[in-house]
């Protein structure tokens, strides 16, 4: 399966935006004097709010189609962007609609305000939906984001769903474009109920059924390095589960202290003999704990999700380059991407020796498939930048004629793409896939 | 940052740009204002039945229906009578929210009362600024004892409405 491109997702989504605007346009015959002005901006940012919220989740609704095409990493990217554009739609919904009532209604905006919550339906539900959408916004920003745990922040997100249902009703019962304009109001129910059917579906019951057709458990936890472990998950009928080397699926753990959060870790090998296998390093409470995962503990597993895969690749050469933990879709890569001996290399790039990962099955794979291995060990004060486009270009030969694989903490993709570019690879042969969530 | 100024930008420039392409005032463009039941022949059989307006040239009124109701087709000008004066309807006016329709009680020459018929009642807006420009504009139709009277701003089209309505109505009385 292949997946819907970018660039028709985006297209898309536009074309929704310009379809919200034709309502607007079409409902609106005059704008005369300065109310008019600020009330109409105040609709147009509000029904642009309103469609856009529903864009962000469907985005987020791990669709197949969607994160095979798009790819999860730049899904979640384009979810950051649009979350903090939708909250600032939202809010200048709030604040123009009251300003252009209190211009129209020759008073204030304080009582305009009161007026407003306590005399419009449904509208006191949506100022509540505001302010939910400006606390999720504040959580996300990038000061406050680093302070809390990935499961808080993830779990505060799901208010958007009560946002989206609380804004739902004022929409229908005060917005001039849908009063008295069956059509219209039908369209905007389908747009709901479909991302809501969207939601429901691939992320509620998918994974509970998946879990039921293949039974995965933990079979058994190896410690790879200093805060690494590897965990083997056994499951039935693996095969069904059409999964690519580089992939990565969310994990629920279903012991008492893991059950409620879903971790996304990638698949370090290629699954074989009934097992798949991740490794995580410890960077929180929640990978810290996968250490003391018991065999036999259940797992739920909604996956495979992801497009670093070979699908992406165009030319005959690879080069793959990994940084600290970020080997792990690399090391399912380099033992799978098919390749003539020669043209695969990985450049490997890790604090210490002890820091380096599965060392022994890199070799192994590097001497079985005439792969070339490049190790990049040490603080950068001392063995340099590994990610110069001069170091780049020497250490690989023909590098501008290689599809370029980079995995690795933010600060390494942020030097490596550019220093990739310089070095005359161009952008679409450079994929990526980063950590951030 | 530079990503969320630029945002912020283009939205601003969008906004201005959807709105600006809007014509902007009562009179220009095609015609936002227009009596549904005006003193065109060509028109106002058809119109008249669904506004509830009473033909211009005369007669029946006491009812929306276009006065076939038990056949009471009153008095020359305006006939229902009611607590010691006449009627007359004016015109069913349409503005861009919905029409505005204005009765007037006579008594001899003067306005003794104003009563809307109809107003845009579509949504809750719509409702809020009748019951706050109403109010005022039955007032100052009272107090000036003619049509001259001035908008409620921020009730621009229903002002308006009430203005032709009021005139045509006195035009008939």
């Amino acid at each position: 399966m292949k997946g819907l491109s970018p660039i028709a997702v985006l297209v898309a989504i536009g074309a929704g935006a310009v379809a919200v605007l034709g309502l607007w346009w079409s409902n609106t015959p005059v704008v005369a004097g300065p109310a008019d002005w600020i009330t109409g901006a105040g609709r147009i940012t509000g029904l642009l709010a309103g469609y856009a919220i529903t864009v962000l989740l469907a985005l987020m609704a791990r669709v197949p189609a969607l994160e095979r095409g798009v790819g999860s990493d730049r899904l979640a990217r384009w979810h950051s962007m649009g979350g903090r554009y939708v909250v600032g739609l939202a809010v200048a919904h709030t604040l123009l609609i009251i300003w252009g009532y209190a211009v129209a209604d020759g008073d204030n905006v304080i009582s305009e305000t009161v007026t407003l919550n306590l005399t419009y339906p449904d509208v006191l539900k949506a100022s509540a939906a505001v302010l939910l959408l400006v606390g999720i916004g504040v959580i996300s920003a990038r000061a406050i984001r680093p302070k809390l745990r990935y499961e808080t922040w993830f779990h505060l997100h799901f208010y958007t769903y009560l946002a989206a249902w609380l804004a739902f009703g004022h929409v229908l019962s005060d917005g001039a474009e849908f009063v008295g304009d069956r059509l219209a109001s039908l369209a905007w129910y389908a747009l709901y109920i479909a991302v809501a059917l969207l939601l429901l579906w691939y992320r509620f019951l998918t994974p509970i059924r998946r879990a039921v057709r293949h039974r995965f458990v933990v079979s058994r936890v190896v410690a790879e390095g200093p805060g690494v472990v590897s965990v083997h998950i056994a499951g039935r009928r693996l095969d069904r589960l059409d999964i690519q080397p580089g992939q990565f699926f969310r994990w629920r753990f279903l012991t008492r202290d893991l059950w409620w959060s879903a971790n996304p870790y990638s698949l370090s090998a290629a699954p074989r003999r009934g097992e798949l296998r991740i490794t995580v390093k410890d960077l929180g409470d929640h990978s810290r704990s996968l250490a003391r995962l018991r065999p036999g503990t259940r797992v739920i597993a909604e996956g495979p999700y992801g497009s670093f895969t070979a699908e992406r690749r165009r030319r005959r050469r690879v080069l793959l380059i990994a940084a600290g933990v970020g080997i792990t879709p690399l090391r399912a890569l380099f033992e799978s991407i098919p390749a003539e001996p020669g043209d695969l290399t990985l450049l490997y790039r890790a604090r210490g020796t002890r820091d380096l990962l599965f060392r022994a099955e890199l070799e192994n794979i590097s001497a079985r498939r005439g792969a070339r291995l490049l190790y990049s060990v040490g603080p950068r004060s001392v063995v340099g930048d590994a990610f110069s486009p001069r170091t780049l270009s020497d250490l690989v030969p023909h590098l501008r004629d290689h599809d370029v694989y980079v995995c690795g903490p933010a600060d390494m993709t942020g030097r490596v793409i550019p220093a990739l570019l310089v070095a005359g690879v161009p952008g679409r042969r450079i994929h990526h896939e980063s950590f951030e969530f | 940052m530079r990503r969320a100024i630029f945002a912020v930008l283009v939205t601003a420039v969008g906004l201005i740009l959807l709105l600006s392409f809007k014509p902007h005032s009562l009179t220009s463009g095609d015609e936002p204002l227009s009596a549904v039941a005006g003193p065109d022949p060509g028109s106002s059989d058809s119109s008249g039945d669904s506004s509830g307006s009473s033909g211009s040239s005369g007669g029946s009124s006491g009812d929306s229906s276009g006065g076939s109701s038990g056949g009471s087709s009153g008095g020359s000008s305006g006939g229902a009578k009611s607590m010691g004066g006449n009627a007359v309807k004016g015109d069913a006016v349409d503005t861009v929210w919905g029409p505005v329709q204005v009765q007037i009680t006579l008594s001899g020459k003067k306005i003794t009362k104003v009563l809307v018929l109809q107003a845009p009642d579509g949504n809750r807006r719509d409702q809020e600024i009748n019951d706050r420009a109403l109010p005022i504009l039955n007032q100052e139709a009272l107090a000036a004892q003619s049509a001259q009277i001035d908008s409620v701003s921020g009730a621009t089209y229903t002002s308006e409405g009430y203005i032709q309505s009021l005139q045509s109505a006195l035009d008939k009385a």
